[in-house]
């Protein structure tokens, strides 16, 4: 599904990522921990296409294209979702126009029609219903006026309409209540399926006890320093980042 | 101080007068000697600096020939408004609703002093053909059309207006500027507005004239006590637009809200001046613009907000936001407060920019396209300027018409 190859990326001439390599298998749920600094919204932003990355060597290929070379919008219709650390907030456009050109632009990208206006309502309102939002969110302005928990939730809403191939979640679990991480989990383990892939970018292990990964990685200065399975997470929680920190330097 | 311009004025003004009634001219010659006196506003003049002056000396002025256009394609109608439309000034019955109680001719005028920033309403003055007085007692909707039909080389086109609101009364009023001419036409618009004690007008002021066009049109309003003032404008249409908005709150607790709209693009200037000014204890103003310049256009827009002695308790707001949409677009957007009291509450904000960075990766990571999410960034932009059109069918024209005007049919959806 995706593979990087010592990917090294800067950011205004700052070196960032420095030789990352992670490779994520079709149905596989990876976490990504690291201390803050260490790179983990740099790699969920060049992956998305975020601009202001300058990635200075290496390769991503995502289902065996190259990645890097797509912009941002191909990106998203070929099945690439990230959920973003600080969704935007955009007064005047509202949310259920956004989801429905979102789910559009990625149909007609498979030669699909638009979807059904009263199909799309059934499916939104399903999705919402899962993620605990009142129907009045849809003709809000996207993002605006939410709360840090709210904005959240809309990005796995998101998500939950699109159904991407490989959906990248940048801190999506920062600042959320043990309600709405619960709410939050839920949603992701709705998608897990065969076909799909998910990388978490978090700083704590507390999401992976409700979503639990394939894989979680360390990410240390730009590298990854250590990966295991989901006991690496708990022993970080116990020990602390200082305990990777030494094998990176 | 005469110049070749002047020259040209009274020349044009000496071939029109033939026509009219020697007892017309008084109050004409008055503003014709004004203008002789004063000239036209350069760029160098404060509050003009923005303005396109330049086409002027290319300009006819005396008032383009009647024109018995048989029908227009005109607006869908609004329901509920009566509807009267003007073809280059002149009230056009066969297009317009049988006889109004409230609206008449407007009778001979008498001589007015006009400030230096009111030079274009001096030209109406002195050439107008006819004008459209509006009486209002108890409630009223009504929607004037003027359409710009005669072509700049044959001459100009002066609608005007008077509208009076009684005390306690309330009218709602949708004005249009708009083109059926194959060729551009010169406009020089003015409309007087008179709102006394407890009376309330909402006020749509849309100018979509053709690209070609020159539009300089003039506002002149005075607040009672107590009155309420609602403007909403949106600017368009025309190649070289200038709007001149002057608004008095003459009495105690009068209120004025206004939303204006600019939308540049190609090589268009739409320059704004809007001058609100408090006289009287406890008035209120809010003062919202929204303008995208794109292409080579050139949008402006001064805002100035003077509060005069003894006008205590004043509370005024200004949001001016300007948005460049092209790499040799300009954006000139300026506040300007003058507080001569204590006691008030005033503030302002002005922005100039372009589009936002992280909105628009947001939307693409979504999978839009760039330029739907551009357009839709715009949108967006103008929303709170139209969030407060009173009228629903209205606003839902003028919204999609915009996206019309911003080529998207998907825009459409939003509404």
């Amino acid at each position: 599904m995706l593979r990087i190859q010592d990917l090294h990326v800067s950011v205004g001439g700052k070196p960032i990522l420095d030789g990352l390599s992670l490779s994520v298998a079709r149905g596989e749920v990876h976490a990504i921990m690291g201390p803050n600094g260490s790179g983990k919204s740099t790699l969920a932003g060049v992956l998305a296409g975020r601009p202001g990355y300058e990635v200075t060597s290496g390769s991503v290929t995502y289902e065996g294209r190259d990645l890097l070379s797509l912009p941002a919008e191909e990106r998203a219709r070929a099945g690439l979702f990230l959920g973003f650390q600080y969704p935007v907030e955009i007064p005047g456009v509202n949310n259920v126009y956004l989801l429905k050109a979102a789910l559009n632009a990625t149909r007609a990208a498979h030669g699909l029609p638009e979807v059904d206006a009263f199909e799309f309502l059934t499916l939104v309102r399903a999705k919402m219903q899962l993620m605990r939002m009142e129907d009045s969110f849809l003709s809000r302005g996207v993002n605006e006026g939410f709360s840090g928990g709210e904005k959240k939730r809309n990005e796995i809403l998101q998500m939950l309409v699109l159904e991407p191939r490989l959906a990248i979640l940048d801190e999506t679990d920062s600042g959320l209540d043990i309600d709405a991480l619960k709410v939050v989990a839920a949603g992701v383990n709705s998608l897990r399926a065969p076909e799909r892939s998910c990388v978490l970018v978090t700083h704590y292990q507390r999401l992976l006890e409700y979503v639990v990964p394939e894989q979680v990685h360390v990410l240390v200065r730009g590298r990854i320093v250590r990966s295991g399975d989901k006991g690496l997470a708990l022993e970080l929680e116990r020990r602390g980042y200082d305990w990777v920190s030494g094998a990176a330097a | 101080m005469s110049s070749a311009l002047t020259a040209r004025i009274a020349e044009d003004y000496a071939a029109s007068v033939r026509t009219r009634a020697a007892a017309e001219e008084t109050p004409r010659l008055a503003a014709l000697a004004a203008l002789l006196r004063e000239d036209l506003p350069g760029n160098r003049d404060e509050n003009w600096r923005y303005a396109s002056l330049r086409g002027l000396e290319r300009l006819r002025f005396a008032p383009v020939a009647a024109s018995a256009l048989a029908g227009a394609a005109l607006p869908p109608p609004v329901a509920g408004f009566e509807r009267h439309v003007f073809i280059d000034g002149r009230r056009a019955p066969q297009l317009s609703a049988a006889g109004s109680a409230a609206l008449a001719p407007i009778g001979p005028q008498p001589e007015r002093a006009r400030s230096a920033d009111q030079r274009f309403a001096l030209l109406n003055d002195a050439f107008a053909p006819e004008g459209a007085a509006l009486t209002v007692r108890g409630d009223a909707q009504l929607e004037l059309i003027f359409l710009a039909h005669g072509p700049a080389d044959a001459g100009a086109s002066y609608p005007r207006i008077g509208v009076r609101v009684a005390p306690g009364a309330r009218l709602e009023l949708i004005e249009r500027h708009l083109s059926t001419g194959t060729a551009g036409s010169f406009v020089t618009s003015l409309a007087e507005i008179e709102l006394e004690r407890d009376a309330s007008l909402a006020h749509y002021r849309l100018q979509d004239l053709s690209r070609d066009s020159t539009f300089f049109d003039t506002l002149l309003a005075r607040l009672a006590a107590g009155a309420s003032y609602q403007l909403h404008g949106i600017s368009t249409g025309a190649r070289a637009a200038r709007s001149t908005q002057q608004i008095e709150l003459a009495g105690e607790a009068s209120a004025l809200r206004m939303a204006l709209v600019a939308l540049g693009d190609g090589a268009q200037v739409q320059d704004g001046f809007a001058q609100v000014q408090h006289r009287a204890p406890r008035a209120r103003t809010e003062q919202l613009f929204r303008g995208i310049a794109a292409g080579r256009a050139r949008v402006a827009f001064n805002g100035k907000i003077v509060v005069a002695a003894g006008a205590s308790g004043t509370d005024s707001q200004q949001s001016l936001r300007g948005l460049l949409a092209g790499a040799g677009a300009e954006i000139d957007v300026r506040p300007q407060l003058e507080i001569y009291t204590d006691e008030v509450r005033c503030s302002h904000g002005a922005t100039t920019g372009k589009l936002d960075e992280n909105m628009l990766f947001y939307l693409l990571s979504r999978g839009l396209d760039p330029q739907t999410a551009q357009r839709l960034l715009k949108w967006a932009f103008l929303a709170d300027a139209f969030a407060r059109i009173g009228i629903p069918q209205l606003r839902q024209q003028i919204e999609s018409s915009l996206a019309a005007g911003l080529k998207d049919e998907a825009l459409k959806e939003l509404l």
